[in-house]
């Protein structure tokens, strides 16, 4: 018989609902297999539209878009203002800006490989109408970080794993 | 005279738990089908459609999950639809059963729903996974998951209203406490403020008690028009008459940092004013917190629960904490709020959550919630369902008529 390589262990499991079935309905099937399985995937991803926001970043310019109707300046950019669906134009925005929100967080899921504790800030950038989420970094310690403090896009030195990691938020 | 009246039949809840190695999502979708089938007198042959109710296909790693579920208690050739919608996917494919018997596409109507969400993937891999109904190209990049997401809401919340971190932990010990008296649940627990305050901080101000919990688990509902009832269920004989009596659906951006501000800001869910404003007129109701006997609220978070006391229109913006201080939302108080202990003591397995907050408020109509956690004489008992941070909400009641 072949040897299976992805089998874990095998085991007898209880009836979960003992506390309130008198019976257990599945008592012949209470023997469990447990395996181990593997995905990965590698994706070739397009940032079609929102591209230019990333290869300005590469020039330490950081670009919102807005609405030739309605003036609203979009950013994470928009190619179409969903207010009244026109094609907007790219702007550049100065990068200053101010913090409206802002967790610290001491647990990171799977695929953030940041240092822990880190802080997910969500900026008003000034001439912007909407809030730019990013990781705020170098305020020292964390009593520091206040609601309305004033903040700036900084550019990130080395390599990044992904272009949105070339930028992130520092007080000015 | 409304036309073609929905009405609830029968109800079902397999095991809530963290990690169900016994079976498989679709395990656990029969045993809630078999209980609702039987709960309801149907059989499951004379039941005309379904609405398959999941959230994800990577939790489970299989695709078009709702052919397995369907093709496992005997459905097929007949219709069915999948409704997804983050954590609203339950109360959405409710919504969605009702539109379709409202229609007249169908008489009859399962609704099932389930979700793997346990320990078979590390608990950073379920953030990531749930992180994926986020915007993938943009916030999840920078650290963005949930936890955090909700983090930043009620801390804002907290700087406008001045909601504490007591307050949520309140939130906390209500539900595990109520989940005492739910057998199905996931996480009973008698826990005091102080514990949850002291348990591990993960997102601040959110420690993991103020958490809802990834379940195992599935639940189901069967829905038909008046008169299929009366014809095909057992039930309707021997049950208090349970009616569908309203719906709404609401929205918001993806993004919290697109929405207006102030209102909602990154402070309020929009979406649940919408879809509460569009139940309640449905309903016939004008003052919630007076003519609702008994609500289920998506307190995927403590804070969340607080927030959605305010957006549901119990209250006004700020009152919430407050309010929830003076035992309104308990057991006993004038709206309790998660006798079945909510996300956060019975557990949401995504796709089940909102099927079994209907089963609850079924169960809490009838009379039949169990002693420990009936609401006394309930005649109308609400649902809340969202998905995101607020993207996707869904409101539902049910109503007693005898």
């Amino acid at each position: 018989m072949a040897k299976i390589l992805n089998k874990r262990e095998v085991l007898t499991v209880p009836n979960p609902a003992a506390a309130y079935q008198k019976e257990d309905p599945f008592a012949d099937f209470r023997e469990v297999e447990m395996l181990e399985l593997h995905w990965e995937q590698t994706y070739h991803h397009s940032l079609g539209k929102y591209s230019k926001f990333f290869l300005e970043l590469e020039k330490k310019r950081f670009l919102a878009t807005k609405c030739p109707k309605c003036g609203k300046v979009w950013t994470p950019p928009r190619p179409v203002c969903p207010h009244d669906l026109q094609v907007t134009k790219w702007v550049e925005l100065s990068g200053e800006g101010t913090l409206e929100g802002y967790s610290i967080c001491e647990f990171a899921p799977a695929f953030v490989s940041s240092e822990k504790p880190y802080v997910l800030a969500y900026v008003a950038l000034d001439g912007a109408d909407t809030l730019f989420c990013h990781q705020l970094r170098h305020f020292g310690d964390r009593s520091n970080i206040k609601t309305g403090m004033r903040v700036r896009v900084a550019y990130a030195e080395g390599e990044v794993a992904h272009p949105i990691r070339l930028m992130y938020f520092e007080p000015v | 005279m409304e036309e073609r009246p929905v009405v609830v039949l029968g109800g079902g809840i397999s095991k809530f738990a963290a990690e169900r190695r016994d079976g498989t999502i679709r395990d656990w979708m029969v045993e809630a089908v078999q209980e609702a089938v039987q709960d309801a007198g149907v059989e499951i042959e004379e039941i005309e459609h379904a609405t398959t109710s999941y959230f994800s296909d990577h939790f489970d790693k299989q695709l078009k999950q709702g052919a397995i579920f369907h093709d496992s208690i005997g459905m097929c050739p007949k219709p069915n639809v999948r409704v997804e919608g983050g954590g609203g996917t339950g109360g959405l494919a409710l919504r969605n059963a009702y539109a379709y018997l409202k229609a007249g596409l169908c008489d009859s109507m399962i609704v099932y729903g389930a979700e793997n969400m346990g320990r078979h993937v590390p608990s950073d891999v379920s953030q990531q996974f749930i992180a994926m109904a986020s915007d993938t190209d943009w916030e999840y990049l920078v650290g963005g998951f949930y936890i955090a997401y909700y983090a930043v809401m009620i801390q804002e919340h907290m700087r406008r209203y001045g909601t504490t971190e007591e307050q949520m932990a309140m939130v906390s010990v209500k539900n595990h406490r109520n989940a005492l008296h739910n057998p199905k649940a996931h996480g009973p627990m008698k826990i005091t403020v102080e514990d949850v305050m002291k348990s591990p901080m993960i997102a601040a101000p959110y420690k993991r008690l103020d958490c809802s919990l990834l379940s195992d688990g599935a639940a189901c509902l069967i829905l038909s028009t008046e008169e299929w009832a009366k014809k095909h269920a057992k039930s309707w004989q021997a049950k208090p008459h349970i009616y569908f009596a309203g719906t709404g659906c609401g929205t918001d951006f993806m993004r919290m940092g697109d929405r207006p501000r102030p209102n909602p800001g990154i402070c309020h869910f929009r979406g649940k004013q919408v879809a509460s404003q569009q139940a309640y007129a449905m309903a016939g109701i004008k003052n919630p917190l007076k003519e609702i006997d008994v609500a289920e609220i998506h307190d995927a978070y403590s804070g969340v629960e607080i927030q959605s006391y305010e957006d549901l229109g119990f209250c006004k913006h700020g009152e919430g904490g407050r309010l929830l201080e003076e035992g309104v939302f308990d057991l006993g108080g004038e709206l309790p709020c998660n006798t079945s202990g909510g996300l956060i003591g019975f557990g949401h397995p995504v796709g089940a959550t909102g099927v079994a907050q209907g089963v609850e408020i079924m169960l809490q109509l009838r009379g039949e919630a169990g002693p420990g956690r009936q609401v006394k004489g309930a005649r109308r008992g609400l649902m809340d369902s969202h998905g995101g941070t607020g993207t996707f909400v869904a409101v539902n009641i049910f109503e007693r008529r005898d």
